[in-house]
């Protein structure tokens, strides 16, 4: 996995001075846990839907978790991204760093959602990057890729773009999305922030592509990931497996419900 | 006779670039019969359009049908199913004037923004009428499906026995 930055990632003077007084909040050994949860939307056996999905890092100690390195996302057999129309076009890592989203075509937006952060020297609470964008990259080995863009403002100021690629998984599971996630650094040569938690939509709701027709550009709606025609039994299995740049891991699984069966008539 | 016809077959397929061979079979009366086959370069291209399914899932099949042309002129139809992420399997139908083949492929499957793309191989699982007897051997299955439309574009090549 490729990561891009454009800028060196800095937080305010302010919160570096602040971070003089404090020691690193992943210094210490700490023991991890993860939660996960997904849900469809909508919720319908065989319909076009957007996954949202989100983890939560904690420590069993209250401290901020060590800096995530990578997250492997398992999704339920039958679900699956390259059978939609979302990603009809390549979005370039490169533009996107450069250009933001305007550096990429519409219709290669994926999804988008928002993350939090603990810098090491925060009030423990977490400060938010409010927007993660995610879109279809170029393929690596003839999988899909998934570009992720955070556009983070302050405390940290940073503008990332890393990638999951789209693999095979077996079982119970369709697909994983494997993804390298990029170290923070909270200040120039200084501690990496850690990621508390991450909220994430893959699918067409509120996302508008376009088509070129008689000249001009009509907006539409792309067609989603279909939910499974059948839902095993205990719901569609979500898991996911999550390392830490001390070399710690853990992971976190979560289910989605059968839907209830639609009366006929 | 059944020689000569043979020979003959034999010269004029390989004026052609075909080659011809001899089965002899016992029919079900227990007296013999004879299968003359020949073996011809295939290459075959369709284009195909979406008859119904949208898009195409493990138990979902994308079911396309077109015109073939190349080596061999007819309709074909293609059911497609996507078993894991990078896979796809096929079952190809392909109605050449006086009879039918029907072959399975199966192929390496990557999406490139609004263009799809498979490459694999294929067999043939049988024939009808003059296509009774076909059999395949080095057969290619290549091709690509606008995402956007589920048009598809296939290419078959490699040799067929008839």
């Amino acid at each position: 996995m490729r990561t891009h930055a454009r800028t060196s990632l800095a937080v305010t003077v302010a919160l570096a001075l602040t971070a003089c007084a404090c020691l690193p909040a992943s210094a210490s050994a700490v023991s991890e846990q993860a939660t996960l949860h997904a849900s469809f939307s909508p919720d319908r056996l065989g319909a076009s839907t957007t996954i949202s999905f989100g983890f939560q890092i904690a420590t069993t100690e209250g401290l901020a978790p060590p800096p995530l390195t990578s997250l492997d996302l398992r999704m339920p057999a039958g679900i699956n991204f390259t059978t939609t129309t979302l990603g009809l076009a390549i979005c370039q890592p490169a533009a996107l760093l450069a250009k933001g989203l305007a550096g990429c075509s519409p219709n290669s937006r994926l999804g988008f959602g928002s993350a939090y952060v603990e810098v090491p020297f925060g009030t423990g609470s977490g400060d938010e990057i409010p927007e993660i964008q995610a879109l279809m990259g170029p393929p690596h080995d003839g999988n899909m890729v998934v570009l992720f863009y955070a556009n983070g403002k302050t405390p940290v100021y940073a503008q990332l773009v890393f990638s999951g690629e789209v693999l095979p998984a077996y079982g119970a599971f369709g697909s994983q999305l494997a993804t390298a996630v990029p170290l923070i650094a909270s200040v120039p040569g200084g501690p990496d922030v850690s990621i508390l938690s991450v909220q994430s939509t893959i699918g067409p709701s509120r996302l508008t592509y376009y088509r070129h027709s008689h000249g001009r550009l009509v907006p539409f709606h792309p067609v989603g990931v279909s939910v499974p025609a059948r839902c095993p039994r205990g719901g569609f299995p979500f898991s996911a497996q999550f390392v830490f740049q001390d070399g710690s891991s853990t992971s976190a699984s979560s289910t989605v419900p059968c839907p209830p069966r639609r009366r006929r008539g | 006779m059944l020689s000569g016809v043979a020979v003959l077959l034999a010269s004029v397929g390989a004026s052609l670039g075909v080659g011809a061979a001899l089965e002899v079979g016992v029919a079900r009366a227990g007296e013999p019969t004879a299968h003359v086959s020949r073996t011809i370069s295939l290459s075959e291209t369709a284009h195909l359009h979406r008859t119904s399914g949208r898009g195409i899932t493990i138990d979902q099949p994308l079911n396309e049908m077109g015109s073939a042309s190349g080596t061999i002129r007819g309709a074909i139809y293609i059911h497609l199913k996507l078993p894991a992420v990078n896979r796809v399997t096929a079952e190809v139908n392909i109605y050449p004037s006086g009879g039918s083949i029907t072959g399975y492929a199966t192929a390496r499957y990557s999406v490139d923004g609004g263009t799809a793309s498979f490459s694999g191989t294929m067999s043939i699982a049988r024939g009808t009428g003059s296509y009774d007897h076909a059999s395949g051997s080095g057969l290619s299955f290549s091709g690509t499906i606008q995402r956007s439309n589920d048009a598809v574009s296939v290419h078959l090549s490699g040799r067929l026995s008839v």
